[in-house]
């Protein structure tokens, strides 16, 4: 366990800041303005999970409007010794979120890959790629070539490329290639031709599914690719969808850990306890047997860093926020 | 039907109908003029319309030639690496008020679309096709978008930047939303009627006609559709594709709402106009029949007085004008006639008289000779026969008796016919009244070798008459047929039941009667025959008079004699 200075010193290096400013002394006091792109509908703050639920060590929730507003003020008595931050106000889904820190109104900004700005300065924290961005298929979708031909359709490379904005990695597989190493031996290029051949004895009524997502962009590009392969995507809401486009997060570093949990967020079988890489390669083959789910890439979490904020990262690869090593340009000594 | 009348419909119709024709007329007159004027209207709309139409195309095009200078356009022309841009049509779209923007890479695959972003790395090779975009303004194209395919103004320009090009395409969508932000004058809509590919037309069933006629000539078309008030004018203008191809038709619409209701203002008005100009008419063709009628009638009514015995009567009338003479002809005419049946009656009148007279001596000449004759013979006898006196004043005083009482007979017949009783009515059946009549002169038929015939109508009905009179006419009448068969013939009863009466005829078939005989039979005191009154036939005539009947003869000489005596249900 990292102590409080050296975590500060490499936060620093990890910053990009001048060699001057980790030497700086934190200060106290301030509120630390947060926008995420979620909306956190819960009746209370989230007890699991990245996020929100991370302040809990060095703050106390003062305010919760489910879907809108959180205030964390700190906690003169955390374990880790009082934040210097004073109050972390986090705004949740806000218009024109990609701007608030050009127009002064935060100070960490989450960001969508698809929002980075080209060409900008932005000071950018990023987070190993642990978010997994995977098709999912319904009951209802019972031929496999169906849902091979749909994987294969997908052009990853140039959703990866343009949509986002390179950020993360393309991926075949469950777990992300920083944790597993194999994820590599996982396909994930595009194939229409065969994706086609695939389809020429499916019948037209099983070539028309629905398809649920939440980034709508990225659901008609999926369903522009799927046409290349004659198959028919429409739109849905989630509930009825045939496929839907999920997303899982990684929650560990360690990689059977990992499997399990991105197994059980996309629904699929427990995998069995292994030991050893040949042995999670075996098994994470064994869940993508069938084509059920198709993972597509591996996301990093993004946000956007405000002037004032000093004595970051306050995120760590696996998303995780760490805002009680983190304090304010202009609070008091 | 009166001939005032009948001169009152020929007046009613004439008015009618002219009042009717001028309505017609200016009717269709008045529509006319409102349709010409209402159709400048519409094409004045429809050239404002497309005006402004024209109007949003150079706004387009403009829109996009500014988004092909900025200097935007030409830091991603030149950028060696698109990916980073992936969001800049967005961007771009919404700074220069278009809904579609596409930034395109000289290959032809999308760089970033404002309305498709998930369209981006695919090709649009109809830009690259042509190679004057710069002088075209915007153009129509089927655009594909993430909910389907609509139809789009498009203007495409070209950024050039060394060797380097990219294609700027930015429009609006063409569908109601964009129909909706035209300036449209009141009473006109717009609908778009449009050719989406793959079969997907719009449906427009009312408008279909007008849509085929376009889609056909390729030309620019109007037509009425629907009715009443509802009905609009509809020009159908075609809009076709940068490649030739129709693709939509728009469909101008202008309410005929105002012109119907003006044409049914003025069909109310005109309908108004009309009935007052009919009442109207029909009031001035009352008052003028009644003033034409008016004579006419005084004329007719004078008639009828003159006929009904009045001869007194005349037509009182002060025009100069043909009825005012001819009322003057009429009452001359009615004064010299009636001076004339004063003067005939007057002839009657002494012919009666003499002829009475005549009747009245002869009858009584013949009763008074013989009295004469015997008062002489007892005279003679007492003169010159003393012994011999009583036996002839005997014999005398027989004669005498005899004979006054012939004269007493002669002057009761002349009494009855003078006092004639009021008929005493009761059910009678005719055919055996008509049999004991005839019964009673078996004798005196024999006598004078004449037969007879009886044809009486077995369903003749009861008949209401005093059976004592109608008994005395029809002794009268078999009377005169014996007289008139001296040497023997055919008497014939006939009864018949006819409508409404009971035909009685008696025929005779004797040397018949020459029309004057005819004309005067029912004379009081006229008589064919040596002997008589005259009065056997005034008698028969005052009786069936007296019954409500009527009483005819039907003779010629040689052809023998029929009389019908006809009597109705009063009687």
């Amino acid at each position: 366990v990292l102590s409080r200075r050296q975590w500060l010193l490499a936060a620093a290096a990890a910053a990009g800041l001048p060699p001057g400013a980790a030497a700086t002394r934190p200060r106290y006091g301030g509120t630390l303005r947060v926008e995420i792109r979620e909306a956190v509908e819960s009746a209370d703050p989230p007890q699991f999970g990245p996020g929100m639920a991370q302040l809990s060590s060095a703050f106390a929730v003062t305010r919760w409007e489910a879907g809108r507003r959180a205030v964390f003020a700190a906690d003169e008595n955390a374990p880790g010794g009082r934040p210097f931050l004073d109050i972390v106000d986090v705004q949740m889904a806000r218009p024109q979120r990609e701007r608030a820190i050009e127009f002064g109104r935060a100070d960490l900004v989450e960001l969508g890959p698809a929002e980075l700005r080209p060409g900008s300065s932005q000071r950018i924290w990023s987070s190993a790629p642990v978010r997994l961005l995977a098709l999912v298929f319904g009951p209802r979708v019972d031929d496999v070539r169906v849902r091979e031909a749909l994987s294969l359709a997908v052009d990853r490379a140039a959703i990866h490329k343009a949509m986002l904005q390179r950020q993360g990695e393309i991926s075949g597989g469950l777990l992300p290639q920083w944790i597993s190493g194999y994820a590599f031996l996982f396909p994930a290029a595009a194939d229409i031709p065969r994706a086609r051949a695939l389809l020429s004895g499916v019948p037209a009524s099983a070539r028309a599914l629905t398809l649920a997502a939440a980034d709508r962009t990225m659901a008609e590009r999926i369903a522009l690719n799927a046409r290349d392969a004659s198959l028919a995507l429409s739109a849905v809401p989630a509930g009825a969808a045939d496929v839907r486009l999920a997303e899982a997060r990684v929650i560990s570093s360690d990689p059977a850990l990992a499997l399990a949990g991105v197994a059980a967020a996309l629904g699929l079988p427990a995998p069995a306890p292994t030991a050893g890489p040949e042995a999670l390669l075996a098994a994470e083959r064994s869940l993508l047997e069938g084509a059920r789910v198709i993972p597509l890439f591996h996301l990093p979490d993004l946000y956007a860093v405000g002037p004032r904020v000093r004595g970051g990262p306050g995120i760590t690869p696996l998303g995780e926020w760490r805002f009680e090593n983190l304090w304010l340009e202009g609070g008091r000594p | 039907v009166t001939f005032r009348t009948r001169l009152l419909l020929v007046f009613t119709v004439a008015v009618m109908a002219s009042v009717g024709l001028v309505e017609l007329l200016v009717l269709g007159n008045t529509r006319r003029a409102f349709e010409n004027v209402e159709s400048q209207r519409v094409d004045a709309l429809v050239a404002q319309f497309q005006k402004e139409f024209d109007r949003r195309r150079d706004e387009i095009a403009r829109a996009v030639s500014r988004i092909a200078a900025s200097e935007a356009a030409l830091n991603l022309a030149l950028a060696s690496d698109y990916a980073p841009y992936y969001n800049q049509a967005s961007t771009l779209a919404s700074a220069h008020g278009l809904e579609l923007l596409d930034l395109v890479a000289a290959d032809g695959s999308i760089i970033s679309s404002a309305e498709f972003p998930a369209r981006f790395g695919y090709k649009e090779d109809w830009l690259t096709e042509s190679a004057d975009w710069q002088s075209r303004g915007a153009v129509l194209r089927r655009q594909e978008l993430p909910d389907g395919i609509t139809l789009a103004m498009v203007a495409v320009r070209i950024v050039t930047a060394g060797d380097r090009r990219m294609y700027v395409a930015g429009g609006q969508r063409l569908d109601d939303d964009f129909l909706s932000t035209l300036v449209l004058p009141k009473g006109m809509r717009v609908r778009l009627w449009r050719d989406l590919g793959a079969g997907q037309q719009q449906a427009m069933p009312e408008l279909q006609p007008l849509i085929d006629r376009v889609r056909a000539s390729r030309k620019a078309e109007s037509d009425v559709v629907g009715s009443g008030a509802a009905a609009e004018t509809f020009h159908a203008l075609p809009l076709t594709g940068y490649d030739g191809s129709l693709l939509a038709v728009l469909l101008v619409g202008s309410s005929r709402r105002e012109l119907v209701d003006l044409e049914a203002l003025l069909r109310t008005i005109g309908i108004g106009v009309a009935a007052s100009g009919m009442l109207l008419g029909i009031g001035l063709a009352w008052w003028a029949t009644a003033r034409i009628t008016r004579p006419v009638r005084q004329l007719a009514d004078t008639a009828g007085k003159i006929a009904a015995g009045n001869w007194n009567a005349t037509v009182d009338l002060a025009s100069d004008d043909e009825i005012g003479r001819l009322a003057r002809a009429f009452n001359r005419m009615t004064h010299e006639l009636g001076e004339q049946r004063e003067r005939l009656v007057q002839a009657e009148r002494v012919a009666a008289w003499r002829e009475l007279a005549r009747r009245l001596a002869h009858e009584l000449k013949n009763p008074l000779f013989p009295l004469q004759i015997t008062v002489e013979n007892m005279q003679r006898a007492r003169a010159s026969a003393p012994d011999q006196f009583d036996e002839v004043f005997r014999e005398g005083s027989a004669t005498l008796l005899a004979e006054l009482a012939n004269l007493k007979q002669i002057i009761g017949r002349f009494s009855d016919f003078a006092r004639m009783p009021a008929p005493a009515m009761q059910p009678v059946r005719l055919n055996e009244l008509a049999a004991e009549s005839l019964k009673l002169f078996d004798p005196q038929l024999a006598q004078a070798g004449i037969r007879t015939a009886v044809e009486f109508d077995p369903n003749l009905p009861l008949v209401q008459a005093d059976p004592e009179q109608i008994s005395r006419v029809l002794r009268n009448l078999v009377l005169n047929a014996i007289d008139a068969m001296p040497a023997g013939g055919t008497l014939t009863l006939r009864t018949v039941a006819q409508p409404g009466g009971t035909l009685l005829e008696i025929s005779d078939t004797g040397q018949g009667l020459t029309p004057e005989e005819c004309a005067r039979l029912f004379t009081p005191y006229y008589t064919t025959k040596t002997h008589g009154t005259g009065l056997g036939l005034a008698i028969v005539q005052s009786v069936i008079s007296d019954h409500h009947g009527r009483i005819s003869v039907q003779s010629a000489p040689g052809a023998g004699t029929t009389f019908r005596i006809e009597l109705g249900e009063r009687s």
